[in-house]
């Protein structure tokens, strides 16, 4: 379905090749994913096989890719539309109508087809992706996970025979990448579509993948079926590292399969992990809210949430979109709305009341898009520029994003920079004040499994050194990794609050793929297991 | 209901108000306009301009009334405001300023202000009943790519003004200041940096999805049709100005202009293949509104200014309330 | 330095048809000056009306030459986006003494995108915060021509591929200033008769010699809308030192980054 021969493609301006003598076979029916570090060419390789590579970027393209039947030289992505579909990163941008349906229709408009024909697909289409409720709303009013949906949608009318997806669950809650997934095998088994999907969080894709493409930090790529690419990826989800240490063969998918497999684990960890005692340390609260209340012209954001956000931890926000994580973190900080109800810092002052150059001595808020706050032309820049607005030592915020993210080009663009790296530059313009409470919305989204090992050894640097760090996050593993203690609100108020273990083996939705495999072990990472397993040895 | 049913009737009567010499039915459009617009606008924020263009129509015929007493040239009658005149200096030859206020030279003045802000009123009232994604509708298929860019405009316009907001309230997580000078790249360049990062991604969506991807045929008649109508527009409108050309050269290259533009505009739409899911449809309550406006401009060109012919205009302006008035929850525009 | 971006190509046949468009709209906007005591059009209030709407179908006939053949569609996105962001900055920037900060996007994405980019631009900004607004009027026509003159002339300023930094922005101040100002003029010249009416001593009179009319007008616009003007014009050459340098930067970013210049049919592929 989808052929790739000696496929090479450099970008202009570029020295070295983004994808190298590329070798690919997709055949009919098969959802393929692609994995690969950041940067490393997943998007080239995906945008190549829809043709938007090289007619859409330029660029040069060596070899062949032929998608079914239509090689792409001959093809530009305009003539492909009817046998591929392709949803690029962040649906939201690519939207040209105003409503559902309008949107749902617009490649059968460009491709002429007949009313009455347009009429029966977009009946199928929201039947197909249960967007039968929503079809007369606008699509920017809609929540992310039906946003996802109706881009899908958006492709599908024109009825292709291969859907390409580019990370399509990164930015979503876990309840609504469930319902992408759900969607994407109903289209692969009961229709038979060819699925190319690019994903950071293997965790939620692997256990439908047939194929597996590896994409190399050189452009080499490497592709075999699921399992067995697993056996020897660098990256590889916590199902399958777990696997993995516990010798299973073949290695697991899915929790289900992990699960029927580890019994005799079980057994070993139940011995080494009963005596851990849970002594709780005696921290110093940063800040402290009560009585928060956070309200908008129609709802109510945050509901009277009392909350001590601790020196020498670091706190997860757990929720489901719209549970109010983002509006509780900006009252926090005090530049938010705050309706009622106090927030006091360890010396007894109110954030809000400081005004923004003081509060930020004490509070550091990054918010869900840090390119929010980026405005100059170069990383120097910006440096220099947060060095002056802090009052800071010139060169101090240079200096800390090199300790956070490794020496950086100062002369480059900040949009230019991977997702991590972003995030490395306004943590270290943010930190730059020197704020004791670090407050972090949404920092995973984009980041690949590297940038996020960083992250958290960063946050439990910060945490280390007598700071507090709080922060909202849907991915479920990182917060495993990293915090201490977990917070989870629903409808503004706060349900549950506890050490990270406790809350993440009790709940459901929250609990990470080790938890699920080892209920009802309390271990939550492969770190964790591999450590029992050697006290037991 | 067809956007351009609204529009026709809204041009029949901008046409009925700028020639009838009847005060009385330039009120009585004006009443019509505001009551239909009133009635028949949908919710959302064009129904909400309306106010907009009433207190425009009113600063208009004010404006026009503080010409006359300013600066207007003061001919003899009965006098209401005896203000003394202040001679000019000689570079302003022929200007007054105040002098005294008569009745008839107000009146002059108000009605040449309700003239114009009727016309205001009209195409406003156009404006607020129809639903700008549906007129972009009706723009001529070969249009359809400008026309996308500004459907695109318009349903990203809301986002980019949260997109200002959000970006001024991190900038102040920052420290810096959210008013004065130095804040306006602060915010600007980020929201701009972001609308055209979309704009690339937007391309690249629409192009995978087919965007004009039938086209490319070309007709060798269209360009010639094009040029020729815009040189006979140009050149008509030159003999409509200058009367000193043939009486009927103006109109009728005009009219020529207008049938190779139309005739251009329809060949270059048979090129493009693309069809819509949402064909406008001209229904009877269309007809009925259009001629409304249609049988004001000709009555006010055909039949004098008596009372029959008065409460007829007045009769047709409102006729679109009679197939328009919003029913059953469902807006008519 | 690579050559200077055309988003939107201005054939000769595009040229042609700009300049008999520009030809009758300049007719539409000078009317009062050209107009013959004895056309129909002096008379009541019928000019407004008929003008309107023949520049309006001139505008239409006129892009549907520019656009014959197909755009772009990064031509048309980024059209899109960049009309939102300009008809967003109206709103905020109208009624405080004449502020129009629509026209530093007009001037700064002809200057970057070219000429033919610059006219459409003009004129979609001005169409779409029409639309936005619910502030379709008469005087629509007129906007969306005046403000396409703009970005068409921002397009066609001298040294578009090598000037940059300090002189650029200098000469693009100089160009706001003077595409304000006059952008005031003519919008004030072609309504001059309808705002003011006949019978006073700034009034337009039909078929009164150039000179005597000029006169009048040049009264009446230092009257009326000269401070109004010139505030425009401060604030649109603020607006472009302000923010010159740092969304000229973007601009050539995002061309850089988006190929405009389209490679010819089969090129980037062996």
């Amino acid at each position: 379905m989808i052929r790739l021969e000696g496929v090479s493609v450099t970008y202009p301006g570029a020295a070295e090749p983004t994808l190298r003598s590329v070798d690919l076979n997709v055949a009919e029916g098969e959802l393929c994913l692609v994995v690969g570090p950041t940067g490393a060419g997943k998007t080239t390789l995906l945008r190549a096989v829809c043709g938007l590579v090289p007619h859409f970027s330029g660029g040069l393209l060596e070899g062949s890719v032929t998608v079914a039947g239509r090689d792409t030289r001959t093809h530009r992505p305009r003539d492909l539309a009817d046998v591929v579909g392709v949803v690029l990163q962040d649906p939201a941008q690519g939207f040209v109508a105003d409503t559902v349906e309008d949107e749902l229709v617009y490649a059968m408009e460009q491709l002429g087809l007949s009313p009455g024909v347009m009429r029966t697909r977009v009946e199928e289409t929201l039947d197909l992706l249960g967007l039968v409720d929503v079809r007369h709303a606008p699509v920017r009013d809609l929540s992310g996970g039906e946003q996802q949906r109706v881009a899908i949608g958006a492709v599908l009318t024109a009825h292709p025979r291969i859907l390409v997806l580019d990370e399509p669950t990164s930015a979503l809650d876990p309840a609504a990448a469930e319902d992408v997934l759900a969607a994407l095998t109903r289209l692969v088994h009961d229709l038979g579509m060819t699925v190319l999907v690019a994903e950071h969080r293997l965790e939620r894709v692997v256990q439908y993948a047939d194929r597996i493409v590896t994409v190399a930090a050189d452009g080499s790529v490497r592709s075999g079926p699921a399992a067995q690419m697993m056996r020897e990826s660098v990256v590889a989800p916590p199902i399958v590292e777990l696997g993995r240490i516990a010798g299973w063969d073949p290695l697991p998918m899915s929790v289900r399969d992990a699960r029927r497999s580890a019994g005799p684990l079980r057994g070993r960890l139940l011995a080494a992990v009963a005596p851990v005692a849970r002594q709780a340390p005696r921290l110093t609260a940063q800040l402290t809210a009560s009585g928060l209340h956070v309200r908008y012209p129609r709802s109510w954001a945050v509901r009277g949430v009392d909350l001590e956000v601790r020196g020498g931890e670091v706190t997860a926000l757990m929720g489901r979109n719209g549970a109010g994580k983002s509006s509780l973190l900006w009252a926090l900080s005090g530049a938010g709305r705050r309706s009622a109800g106090r927030v006091l810092l360890a010396d007894g002052s109110d954030p809000a009341a400081l005004g923004p150059a003081q509060a930020r001595r004490r509070v550091a808020l990054v918010p869900q898009n840090p390119l929010d706050l980026l405005y100059l032309s170069t990383v120097g820049a910006e440096c220099r520029a947060a060095d002056s607005q802090a009052g800071a030592r010139a060169g101090t915020t240079a200096a800390r994003l090199t300790a956070l993210a490794g020496p950086l080009d100062l002369a480059s663009h900040p949009r230019d920079l991977s997702e991590g790296q972003r995030l490395a530059l306004v943590l270290a313009i943010q930190l730059s004040a020197d704020a004791t409470v670090l407050l972090l919305d949404e920092p995973t989204r984009g980041l690949d499994y590297d940038a996020k090992r960083r992250l958290a050894g960063l946050l439990a640097q910060h945490a280390r050194a007598g700071g507090a760090v709080l922060l909202s996050s849907h991915d479920v593993e990182f917060v495993a990794e990293c915090a201490d203690r977990v917070v989870v609100l629903a409808g503004g108020e706060v349900v549950a609050d506890g050490s990270a273990r406790e809350v993440l083996t009790a709940s459901p939705t929250f609990a990470p793929q080790v938890a699920k495999v080892l209920h009802p072990i309390e271990l939550l990472t492969v770190a964790q297991v591999s450590a029992a397993l050697a006290v037991t040895a | 209901m067809h956007p351009l049913a609204w529009w026709s009737w809204a041009l029949g009567l901008t046409v009925a108000a700028s020639r009838t010499p009847s005060v009385p039915a330039l009120g009585l459009i004006v009443i019509a306009t505001l009551l239909v617009a009133t009635l028949a606008r949908g919710d959302g924020p064009r129904g909400r301009a309306l106010p907009g263009f009433v207190v425009l129509a009113a600063v208009v015929v004010a404006l026009r009334l503080t010409f006359y007493v300013v600066v207007g040239i003061k001919t003899p009658g009965t006098v209401v405001l005896d203000l003394p005149a202040v001679p000019m200096p000689a570079w302003a030859v022929g200007v007054q300023l105040f002098g005294p206020v008569t009745t008839a030279g107000l009146g002059t003045a108000a009605v040449g202000g309700l003239r114009l802000a009727a016309l205001v009123l009209c195409v406003g009232a156009a404006g607020v009943l129809t639903s700008a994604a549906r007129t972009l509708r009706t723009l001529p298929a070969a249009l359809h790519e400008l026309g996308t860019a500004v459907v695109i405009a318009v349903n990203v316009a809301p986002a980019l003004v949260a997109a200002a907001t959000r970006v001024r309230k991190a900038q102040r997580l920052r420290g810096l200041p959210a008013r004065g000078l130095r804040a306006v790249p602060a915010t600007v360049v980020p929201v701009l940096n972001d609308a055209l990062e979309q704009s690339l991604a937007l391309a690249a969506s629409m192009d995978s999805r087919g965007f004009a991807g039938t086209r490319g045929r070309r007709d060798a008649r269209v360009v010639p049709l094009l040029l020729g109508a815009l040189l006979a527009v140009a050149v008509g409108l030159y003999g409509v100005l200058d009367p000193s050309t043939p009486p009927w050269s103006g109109p009728g290259l005009l009219a020529l202009g207008a049938a190779c533009g139309l005739l251009g505009s329809v060949l270059a739409g048979r090129l493009v293949t693309r069809t819509s899911f949402r064909r406008e449809v001209w229904g009877t309550q269309a007809s009925v509104v259009a001629m409304a406006g249609l049988g004001a401009a000709v009555l006010v060109t055909v039949a004098g200014p008596g009372p029959g012919a008065v409460a007829t205009l007045g009769a047709l302006a409102v006729a679109p309330l009679l197939v328009s008035l919003p029913r059953s929850g469902r807006s008519a525009a | 330095m690579s050559p200077a971006t055309s988003l939107v190509p201005l054939a000769r046949r595009s040229g042609v048809a700009l300049g008999l468009a520009s030809g009758a709209g300049l007719l539409a906007f000078c009317w009062p000056l050209a107009v013959g005591a004895q056309s129909r059009l002096a008379q009541g209030a019928l000019a407004p009306v008929v003008l309107g709407g023949v520049l309006a179908a001139v505008l239409v006939v006129l892009h549907l030459v520019l656009a014959e053949g197909g755009l772009d569609v990064k031509a048309v996105a980024v059209l899109g986006l960049l009309s939102a962001v300009g008809a967003v900055l109206r709103p905020l920037s109208a009624g405080t003494a004449g502020i129009e900060l629509v026209f530093i996007v007009i001037v700064l994405g002809g200057r970057v995108l070219g000429p033919g980019f610059g006219f459409a631009l003009g004129s979609t900004t001005l169409f779409a915060s029409a639309l936005l607004t619910g502030g379709v009027g008469p005087w629509l026509p007129y906007q969306m021509l005046a403000a396409a003159w703009v970005g068409l002339g921002a397009g066609l300023l001298p040294w578009r591929s090598r000037v940059r930094g300090a002189p650029e922005i200098a000469l693009l101040v100089g160009y706001g200033i003077v595409a304000s100002l006059a952008y005031g003029l003519i919008m004030n010249l072609a309504f001059w008769p309808f705002q003011l009416g006949s019978g006073t001593g700034l009034s337009f009179v039909a078929g009164d010699p150039v000179a005597a009319n000029l006169r009048r007008f040049a009264l009446y616009d230092a009257a009326t809308s000269l401070g109004w003007d010139v505030g425009r014009a401060a604030t649109t050459a603020t607006g472009l030192l302000l923010l010159g340098a740092p969304v000229l930067a973007a601009l050539r970013r995002t061309a850089t980054a988006g190929r405009f210049a389209p490679p010819p049919p089969g090129a980037g592929i062996s």
